[in-house]
């Protein structure tokens, strides 16, 4: 079992890219493909920093999930907000990325101290 | 014939009595062929005024005759420990003598040379009185009725060997105890106490004479079946029945 | 003679069966059932004021070597000192001759009367729970030989405890105090021996080539050809296989109505292997692999080809899957939208 946070980092920066290359299938934004990509693995390796630290700190499935998808969306909105627009095409996938990757830390993250009731 | 040191009439050197019955010691066969009758003369008598309804005077001469085969035409022979118990062998014999008797309508008045036990038709009479209570003794006839009195005359004669035996160690209040407590009605039996004040002991004498004789009345019962058995197998099979706990 | 009326020769017969407990601390209650040797009652300890199980030799016109195989028993019992293996109080001979020991009352049921409404996953887990203490006793050389259904209780707490180690035997391997500076390549066995062994060894408790003991249907091949010097861990292991299988039937013994997978029946064949080789080494291994199966691992029983694997991991990872192709979905779905 990985490290919780190592794996948020390594699973946001992963589906960060993957969500970063999807960009390439909106002809409108598609010259800036490579800004889009470097910022949006950045979202995701950030994102997933944070919830691997929280998943270290707190052992619960359904606030793990909850938190990510708060801080995916958030971050979204973010970067959203810089493009003035986009808004329900970027939070959507970020959002689902942060749940992803909130679920992953929970379940397959290695639990490095011990579990507190 | 008197009872040995331990209290036992027919001492035999063997532990299956049939073995005994088929020794070259003609002694020793009278004797194993004896320990049998004591054993069963009484449930063969009654099986056969319940089971085939013989009068008194038919089933008396039967039962005889049945014994004196047993010896003279060496019945036991053919027994083979391995195919059941030698209670069921010997029922099975008095059936068929019974058939083959009102068969050939040859029965006859034998005499009882052969049987060296005495046979006591009157006791046996009332005992079967007492245990078919009121009615026709054929319509208590069960089942199962020959094994039931084959336990019944096993704790008798266990009963016997136990008092013959504290009579010759001295220990007659031990066995008096357990005649009077054990042995007796139910709705007549006295308390510890009541025992204690009618013999003038203490209550811990009693419960501690008691003890005794219930173990030297189960030892009694254990030597007592191996009289009554056909081999070591069937002796420790009934045994464990006897004790509670099924054969494997 | 004295005649014997009917109640008299039941009341006779009953305390024939009664053990004569006058003297000791303990009242007979009630017959609770035969068990190996000897007949089993449930006593009343008037010191410490509980209820016990006492454990009697049946006939004491049984040999003397009957009665040191049960106190050999109680000795056994009384080192197993673990949860899973029931508890020894007292043991000793009764004032009618007869050899005792008193053990732990355990109220519950019987393994195959608690499995009855079990999933099989718990099912699962109760054998899981019972290679416990056969663990336990094995690494202290006791191997039980005699495992089924009938010997394994499940308490009032759910805790599980084998029963009946009457046909136990002591590793010859196994001495309580092996020299320090034992000598390489020098058998334990010549080690000396400690009192488990000597009791074994002087109670006759050395089974003879050609003795067959055990139960049929839960009895490994080793034990029902007699070959006593191969009897081993793996002869429990066979046991425990047999309880398995019979854990996962229904009661009539037909299969359940639905299909038990591949990688459970391949657990159930190799932990009842006829040839030793082919089984568990141990019943930790059994234990371990009903634990990979139970988490949806792989098991080392079963050879998995690649599309079974991949239907266990997907399988196992359901919730990670679902939620990456509903990301995927999406994703498509924006595409599409975003080209019209």
């Amino acid at each position: 079992m990985t490290n919780k946070i190592v794996l948020g980092l390594v699973l946001g920066g992963i589906l960060g890219i993957l969500d970063g290359l999807t960009a390439w299938f909106t002809p409108a934004v598609r010259s800036g493909i490579v800004g889009i990509v470097i910022g949006s693995t950045m979202k995701g390796v950030i994102a997933g920093i944070m919830i691997g630290v929280f998943a270290r700190k707190v052992n619960s499935l359904a606030l793990g999930i909850v938190f990510g998808l708060a801080v995916g969306a958030f971050l979204a909105w973010i970067i959203a907000f810089m493009q003035h627009g986009y808004y329900f095409q970027i939070m959507l996938p970020g959002a689902m990325v942060g749940l992803i990757v909130g679920y992953a830390t929970q379940k397959y993250g290695a639990t490095s101290q011990p579990q507190r009731a | 014939m008197a009872p040995n040191q331990q209290g036992d009439a027919f001492p035999l050197t063997r532990h299956s009595v049939v073995a005994a019955a088929q020794a070259h010691d003609p002694q020793e066969r009278v004797r194993a062929l004896d320990a049998i009758t004591s054993a069963y003369w009484r449930p063969v008598y009654k099986y056969v005024r319940l089971r085939w309804r013989l009068e008194r005077e038919d089933a008396e001469d039967f039962t005889q005759d049945f014994f004196s085969r047993l010896l003279e035409k060496d019945f036991l022979a053919s027994y083979d420990p391995a195919k059941g118990k030698l209670r069921t062998f010997l029922r099975t014999c008095i059936d068929r003598l019974f058939l083959n008797q009102t068969r050939d309508a040859h029965r006859q008045k034998r005499g009882n040379a052969a049987v060296h036990v005495s046979l006591d038709f009157e006791e046996a009479e009332h005992e079967l009185a007492a245990s078919t209570q009121a009615g026709s003794p054929k319509d208590y006839f069960e089942k199962d009725y020959f094994e039931k009195e084959w336990v019944r005359t096993l704790f008798a004669l266990a009963v016997e060997r136990l008092r013959a035996q504290c009579q010759l160690a001295g220990k007659t209040m031990q066995v008096t105890l357990f005649e009077r407590y054990d042995l007796g009605d139910a709705e007549e039996r006295p308390s510890y106490a009541a025992l204690a004040q009618e013999f003038n002991i203490a209550v811990t004498d009693v419960t501690n004479y008691l003890a005794f004789a219930r173990r030297e009345f189960r030892r009694c019962v254990l030597q007592q079946l191996r009289e009554m058995t056909g081999s070591d197998e069937e002796f420790k099979r009934e045994a464990q029945s006897l004790l509670g706990v099924e054969p494997k | 003679m004295k005649f014997l009326p009917d109640q008299v020769v039941a009341r006779l017969q009953t305390e024939m069966q009664t053990p004569d407990l006058s003297g000791t601390r303990y009242r007979a209650l009630k017959f609770l059932g035969r068990g190996g040797m000897g007949s089993v009652w449930l006593a009343a300890d008037a010191v410490l004021h509980r209820s016990v199980a006492l454990k009697v030799l049946s006939a004491e016109s049984s040999s003397a070597d009957l009665a040191a195989r049960l106190m050999l028993e109680a000795i056994i019992l009384a080192r197993l000192e673990h949860p899973g293996i029931v508890p020894v109080h007292d043991a000793g001979t009764l004032p009618d001759g007869r050899t005792f020991y008193c053990m732990k009352y355990v109220e519950g049921h019987m393994l195959e009367q608690h499995v009855g409404g079990l999933g099989l996953r718990q099912r699962l887990q109760l054998i899981q729970r019972i290679a416990e203490p056969l663990a336990f006793a094995h690494s202290r050389g006791i191997i039980h030989r005699d495992l089924k259904p009938q010997n394994i209780m499940v308490g009032a707490f759910g805790e599980v405890l084998i029963m009946d180690w009457g046909l136990a035997k002591v590793m010859a391997a196994f001495s309580e105090s092996i020299p320090a500076g034992q000598a390489e390549g020098q058998e334990p066995a010549r080690a000396m021996q400690g009192p488990l062994q000597s009791v074994a060894l002087a109670s006759g408790n050395t089974t003879a080539h050609g003795s067959v003991l055990g139960t049929p249907g839960y009895m490994a091949p080793e034990q029902e050809r007699g070959d006593v010097n191969l009897i081993d861990q793996r002869t429990d292991v066979f046991g425990l296989g047999s309880i398995l299988q019979s854990a996962i039937q229904d009661k009539t013994g037909a299969q359940r109505s639905e299909p038990l997978s591949r990688p459970l029946w391949a657990i159930c064949n190799k932990a009842t292997a006829a040839e030793m080789s082919a089984r568990y080494s141990s019943v930790q291994e059994l234990a371990d692999d009903l634990g990979r199966y139970l988490d949806d691992m792989a098991v080392s029983a079963y050879q998995e080809n690649l599309f079974e694997r991949t239907v266990r991991l997907v399988n196992r990872n359901r919730v990670a899957v679902v939620l990456v192709l509903a990301y995927l979905l999406m994703r498509m779905l924006f595409i599409l939208f975003s080209r019209k």
